[in-house]
């Protein structure tokens, strides 16, 4: 049972910026960004092929946070100036993305077991140190991201999500604010990406795939199980976040114990996206409620 | 001393695929201080011309000015702190998936002295503020503004867009979404701020009784041309009957 926890957690961990950036993209702009799914893998391929190269961990892990940024500039872009909308531009994104990361790695899969990362050096004295820093790490960008949204641009990438016809007439860029919210989306998930490559010890081409839907899936979730709980919108940045920590968690809780009653790893897909299914019913009937 | 705020120098309105222009000759002044009541039957120019001057229409000819600038060389910026539009459809004048007092954040033009005194000040400030518009808006600062009646939003809309005065004050039948009598306290609470605040305002509505009772000249349009303009004593002494007569 405490194994269970110990892989939940650890999973969860490298996964929270991703829950984040998907909170941004769905909760906040409201739209269902596909690109997320792409720039994970950037993010990881990024980081993995620039650190094999003989980089060091914290300029590769920058330009990772980067190179996820300006894949989600991208999609903002599609948006804008190619008239499609948020959920097809983010498809065809990570589509084009298929082939950028295939560049950028050389090939499908870099080792990264004898390569340097963020964490080595804390690792190597013991793992409770090597998780306090990845811990860290995440907090950090938690708590950036928490700030961020609660400032001015927080809210107006609030007003974006909701209504950008009145935004644009109170006179604002919206575009501007597009750029930013897709990019800074991306940003955090490419940051999930670089640090999932290096807790497992490689980047995969194919390490993105469903990573979208299983951020949405948790952040529903999450937001299901706490938003009753909690009454007052004053706090709702609190609980959003709140609400990614701990649906990014449960999901991989329920994934690791299908993984502990030896289910066929075949099926394993199959199960995970029934329950996700059914996570976003309960939402959705809960919100008609309400 | 009069200003002239707003000027429409020869403005028309084409659309391509349509046989007349929306707009067309619209030769017309607005003093400061004015609250003019835009009369007109279904499709005769009303919305395009409030559309015209908070910049959502470009005209096809002619200039409109405020003061002496052409409004639409301003910045949206700069328009929208000078020009504000309430319309009768909530998600043109409010977020309505953010809560009351985001919304309050966002659409105060103006909130930088009063955040300097802190969130809790803000909020006591807010909460007496909106008491006269509607006492129920009160004590649901932390509620999504979509989940508000219809007539609790627009009183809302109203209270945000009046809370730091614009220059221009824009009015497409914000209040026929109401039942009747919600329609009348929203109207009259309008006037009362409009002639308070010294506000310059045009609205557009199909109540007669409105125009009658309220605003300090008339103008009606027909088919994209002004069809008729009524000031001073001529509108103060306007009956029912001559203004069915005059305006439609
Ligand atoms: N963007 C547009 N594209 C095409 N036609 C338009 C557009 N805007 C307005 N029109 C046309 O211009 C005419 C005037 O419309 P407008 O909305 O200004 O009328 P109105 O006087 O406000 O009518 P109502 O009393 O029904 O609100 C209508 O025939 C309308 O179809
Ligand atoms: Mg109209």
């Amino acid at each position: 049972m405490i194994g269970l926890f110990i892989a939940t957690l650890t999973q969860a961990l490298t996964l929270i910026p991703l829950a984040l950036g998907i909170n941004l993209s769905y909760t906040i702009l409201r739209a269902t960004d596909m690109t997320i799914d792409g720039s994970f893998v950037l993010g990881a391929g990024v980081f993995a092929q620039l650190v094999s190269l003989g980089v060091s961990p914290y300029l590769a892990f920058l330009a990772a946070m980067l190179a996820g940024a300006l894949a989600g500039a991208f999609t903002a872009f599609l948006q804008h100036k190619g008239k499609v909308d948020a959920l097809l531009a983010g498809i065809l994104s990570s589509f084009i993305l298929y082939s950028v990361n295939m560049a950028i790695m050389g090939r499908p899969n870099i080792n990264l077991l004898n390569s340097p990362s963020l964490f080595s050096t804390a690792f190597a004295q013991n793992n409770l140190m090597g998780w306090s820093a990845v811990c860290a790490l995440v907090l950090i960008l938690a708590l950036g991201f928490y700030a961020l949204l609660q400032s001015r641009l927080g809210l107006y990438l609030r007003a974006f999500g909701d209504n950008p016809k009145l935004l644009a007439r109170q006179g604002l860029n919206i575009e501007t604010l597009r750029t930013l919210g897709f990019g800074l989306n991306n940003l955090l998930a490419a940051a999930s990406g670089a640090i999932t490559a290096q807790i497992i010890g490689y980047a995969d081409i194919n390490m993105g795939v469903g990573m979208t839907l299983v951020g949405i899936g948790a952040i529903i979730l999450g937001q299901h199980l706490i938003l009753p709980c909690i009454k007052t919108h004053y706090l709702r940045t609190r609980t959003e976040l709140l609400s990614a920590f701990i649906g990014i968690a449960i999901y991989f809780f329920i994934l690791n114990g299908l993984l502990r009653f030896n289910i066929n790893p075949i099926y394993l897909k199959l199960m995970l996206g029934v329950l996700l299914a059914l996570f976003l019913r309960a939402a959705t009937q809960k919100a008609k409620l309400s | 001393m009069i200003t002239t705020l707003l000027t429409f120098k020869d403005i028309h309105l084409n659309y391509p695929a349509l046989e007349r222009p929306i707009l067309q000759k619209i030769n017309y002044s607005v003093q400061a201080g004015d609250f003019v009541i835009v009369l007109g039957a279904n499709g005769s120019g009303k919305s395009s011309l409030l559309k015209l001057i908070d910049g959502r229409y470009q005209p096809s000819q002619g200039q409109i000015l405020l003061e002496h600038k052409n409004i639409h060389r301003l910045s949206a910026k700069n328009r929208a702190h000078h020009i504000h539009t309430l319309t009768q459809s909530a998600q043109d004048n409010l977020f309505l998936n953010l809560t009351l007092f985001e919304n309050y954040q966002l659409l105060a033009r103006n909130p930088k002295e009063r955040k300097k005194k802190g969130l809790e000040a803000e909020i006591i400030f807010l909460k007496e503020y909106l008491k006269d518009f509607n006492p129920n808006l009160c004590d649901k600062l932390s509620m999504l503004v979509g989940r508000l009646s219809g007539g609790e939003q627009q009183a809302l809309a109203l209270a945000l867009a009046v809370l730091d005065p614009p220059a221009i004050l824009l009015l497409d039948e914000h209040t026929s979404a109401l039942d009747p009598k919600t329609a009348a306290h929203l109207m009259a609470l309008t006037a009362n701020i409009i002639a308070q605040k010294k506000i310059t305002a045009l609205l557009t509505t199909h109540n007669t009784q409105h125009a009658l009772n309220y605003g300090t000249r008339i103008l009606a349009l027909r088919e994209g041309e002004i069809l008729d303009c009524i000031e001073g004593k001529a509108k103060k002494e306007l009956d029912h009957a001559s203004l069915l007569e005059r305006c439609y």
